[in-house]
């Protein structure tokens, strides 16, 4: 076992700083609406322009073809030089579309998309979650019927970030009304400008409007936009799902790190305090994280991994750096949206993309073997 | 290579040899009568010798692999002077010591039938010192005994290479410790049934497992991370080493508790190991000693 860079490694970090230290833009992100998308897109295109995008993509797809530990050694240089957020309107498409497309899309379809994913000319939203179906994914209801060679997709999404700013949308869809469950939906590049679209943006507890409804009115999107087979996309999505659970949120995972720091320095807690303790547990519990991240990062790829574990570590220490940034910074910290603004955010982290009662329950049934419940 | 963390074919060999070596002679059960632990089927083993170079008489293997079989050591409860005798080796290459702590004047620790030496964890520092009890106090619901005296005059500080080496290792146990607990109230709660099911199923004991196994995975990556960076000597190794310091106790202790909850009445008697595991834990955490989490700079710290 070994965490040594070598003098290549150290070059390459050298590099990745210089260009961020150059490059990082002076402005923070802004949160929702096209000038988040001009913003995002703007830093991504810049980002590809200097050879810092797609990292870990095949090189055959436009990526670099780096071995994880570089893509580590970027991102950790990236946290630490305060560049933006992964976390944006990109995050969706560089994330679960680029690596699902790759994964399982067709040669047509990796041609179009993948060049302008990581060229910062398409964004993408999800379109998996429904109203009926949060943590049951699999209740899903909104149809596609077979006409000729097109889908006619009705029903209704929800909690898709950046629908309202996105190009184009993965979405989950029930393609076979005779199958049940996990059984008849497919994958779907759907195309947001398509005629009977609606989106109804949803303003969040942090005043933010990144994430929306989405109504489809007989939306008639051809055939040749599935990914994978027909009725197969339960599993294309469980791809999809593996991309965030592995590797989709490695930044945001180092970048706690660096929020604990900037916390640190901030609360200047007496030493021997009940604030110093706490921000010790923090400082440690940041950096079994990123010890986490790093283990996750450099596992075989093709060895079994259920990122749970990981997933719910971050999440709930997400949640404990800004419950204790608002604790200790005081008033302070009600008009700082690095502080308030991300707190509320951060109520999120437990919900999306699998609650932490979910989580909790995979970690016990799948990890550690325990006896499933009954379900209905 | 340069990053991997994938256990190298060498240290699944010693933790294999390690696996049997302890379930033939330190199986937890062996605590219930309270009976002497030896350290000689450790020994034999090379359990103390195993980071030293093979031209010194060790085993040429280093602290990343001698981490990993105390996390089995810690598993099986195994002696406290295994972990102290480990440690004290690095101050004296033939000492064979008792683990113990100082309270206010005196010295207290963990008499050892092989052994006349105590290594003594002193505020911040570790001490080798010879150690003859004048009395003994019974501790922890009387399944521990300390032999107390007050301080030896004739002392050998550890160094601050030894600092590290001790946090890693008692990190280690512990969290050998916790993976004991964990499995041992996983093992009941599948067999343990309550309204025509095993209470495994309830949300309520699952929620309870994998929080234990987030706490054990956090720490375990901590480990790893930590005992690479003090063989290699980074810059990283006083910050990573604090940081384990200050979770493992805290995890192990917190495992321990849930474990014993989650046996339910048997798990309040001392039929069950349950308490074992957690009496162990609060050695361990004595024998820690305080981190200095917030005095090292942070590997991720602004340029």
């Amino acid at each position: 076992m070994d965490l040594t860079a070598t003098q290549q490694d150290e070059a390459f970090r050298a590099r990745a700083r210089d260009w961020l230290c150059a490059n990082r833009p002076a402005e923070p992100a802004p949160y929702d609406g096209p000038v988040s998308r001009t913003y995002a897109t703007d830093w991504l295109a810049r980002c590809h322009k200097g050879g810092w995008s797609g990292l870990a993509w095949p090189e055959a797809y436009g990526g670099q073809g780096l071995p994880p530990a570089r893509l580590m050694l970027w991102y950790e240089e990236y946290v630490r030089a305060r560049a933006p957020s992964t976390l944006d309107c990109t995050f969706v498409a560089l994330n679960h579309a680029g690596p699902t497309l790759i994964a399982r899309g067709t040669d047509a379809q990796k041609a179009f998309h993948l060049p302008r994913i990581l060229g910062g000319r398409s964004i993408w939203c999800q379109g998996f979650s429904e109203p009926g179906a949060g943590s049951d994914l699999a209740a899903l209801r909104a149809t596609g019927r077979v006409e000729g060679d097109e889908l006619v997709v009705n029903g209704q999404k929800i909690w898709s970030s950046y629908a309202d700013i996105a190009d184009y949308q993965e979405l989950l869809i029930r393609t076979d009304p005779g199958a049940s469950r996990h059984h008849g939906l497919s994958w779907v590049i759907c195309d947001m400008s398509l005629p009977g679209i609606t989106v109804r943006p949803i303003k969040n507890i942090a005043g933010v409007t990144h994430f929306a409804e989405v109504f489809y009115d007989n939306v008639r999107i051809p055939l040749t936009e599935v990914v994978g087979d027909l009725n197969d996309g339960w599993s294309v999505a469980m791809t999809t799902l593996a991309f965030e659970r592995r590797t989709a949120a490695l930044a945001l995972q180092v970048e706690l790190s660096v929020k604990v720091e900037d916390l640190i320095r901030l609360a200047d807690a007496p030493a021997g305090s009940a604030t110093s303790a706490r921000l010790s547990d923090l400082r440690a519990e940041a950096a079994a994280l990123r010890a986490m991240t790093w283990r996750t990062a450099l596992r075989e790829p093709d060895t079994p991994f259920d990122g749970s574990l990981v997933r719910l570590a971050f999440a709930e220490l997400a949640q404990e750096i800004h419950r204790a940034a608002m604790d200790i910074l005081g008033p302070a910290a009600l008009a700082d949206p690095r502080w308030s603004h991300d707190y509320l955010e951060s109520f999120s982290e437990t919900i999306a993309g699998g609650t932490a009662e979910i989580q909790r329950n995979i970690i016990a049934e799948r990890i550690l073997a325990m006896p499933r419940e009954p379900r209905a | 290579m340069s990053f991997d963390l994938t256990p190298s074919d060498d240290l699944r060999q010693i933790l294999d040899a390690a696996q049997t070596m302890l379930d033939t002679h330190y199986p937890v059960a062996r605590l219930r009568d309270g009976s002497d632990d030896s350290l000689a089927a450790l020994d034999e083993f090379g359990a103390f010798d195993l980071a030293r170079p093979d031209t010194e008489g060790g085993a040429g293997f280093t602290l990343v692999e001698e981490a990993h079989l105390h996390v089995a050591l810690g598993r099986h409860l195994a002696p406290p002077a295994a972990l102290a005798t480990a440690i004290a080796r690095r101050i004296d290459p033939t000492a064979t010591a008792a683990l113990g702590f100082s309270q206010e004047d005196a010295w207290l620790w963990l008499p050892q039938p092989d052994t006349a030496q105590a290594l003594i964890r002193v505020g911040n520092g570790l001490t080798l010192a010879p150690a003859k009890a004048t009395e003994t106090t019974p501790a922890l619901g009387g399944t521990y005994a300390f032999a107390k005296a007050p301080p030896s005059q004739n002392a050998r500080r550890a160094d601050a290479a030894t600092h590290l080496v001790a946090q890693v290792l008692t990190s280690a146990q512990l969290l050998g410790v916790a993976i004991g607990a964990r499995d041992l109230a996983l093992a009941y709660a599948r067999d343990r049934e309550q309204f025509g099911r095993p209470i495994a199923s309830f949300q309520a004991i699952k929620h309870r497992a994998a929080d234990m196994s987030i706490g054990i995975e956090k720490v375990s990556a901590l480990l790893d991370m930590a005992a690479i960076a003090t063989r290699d000597a980074s810059p990283d190794a006083g910050f990573l080493c604090s940081a384990l310091a200050r979770l493992a106790p805290r995890t192990t202790v917190e495992t321990a508790r849930g474990a014993i909850q989650i046996h339910g009445g048997i798990g309040f008697s001392a039929e069950a190991d349950a308490h074992l595991f957690l009496k162990r834990a609060h050695i361990l955490r004595a024998f820690l000693g305080p981190d200095d989490m917030l005095e090292h700079k942070a590997p991720l710290a602004p340029y």
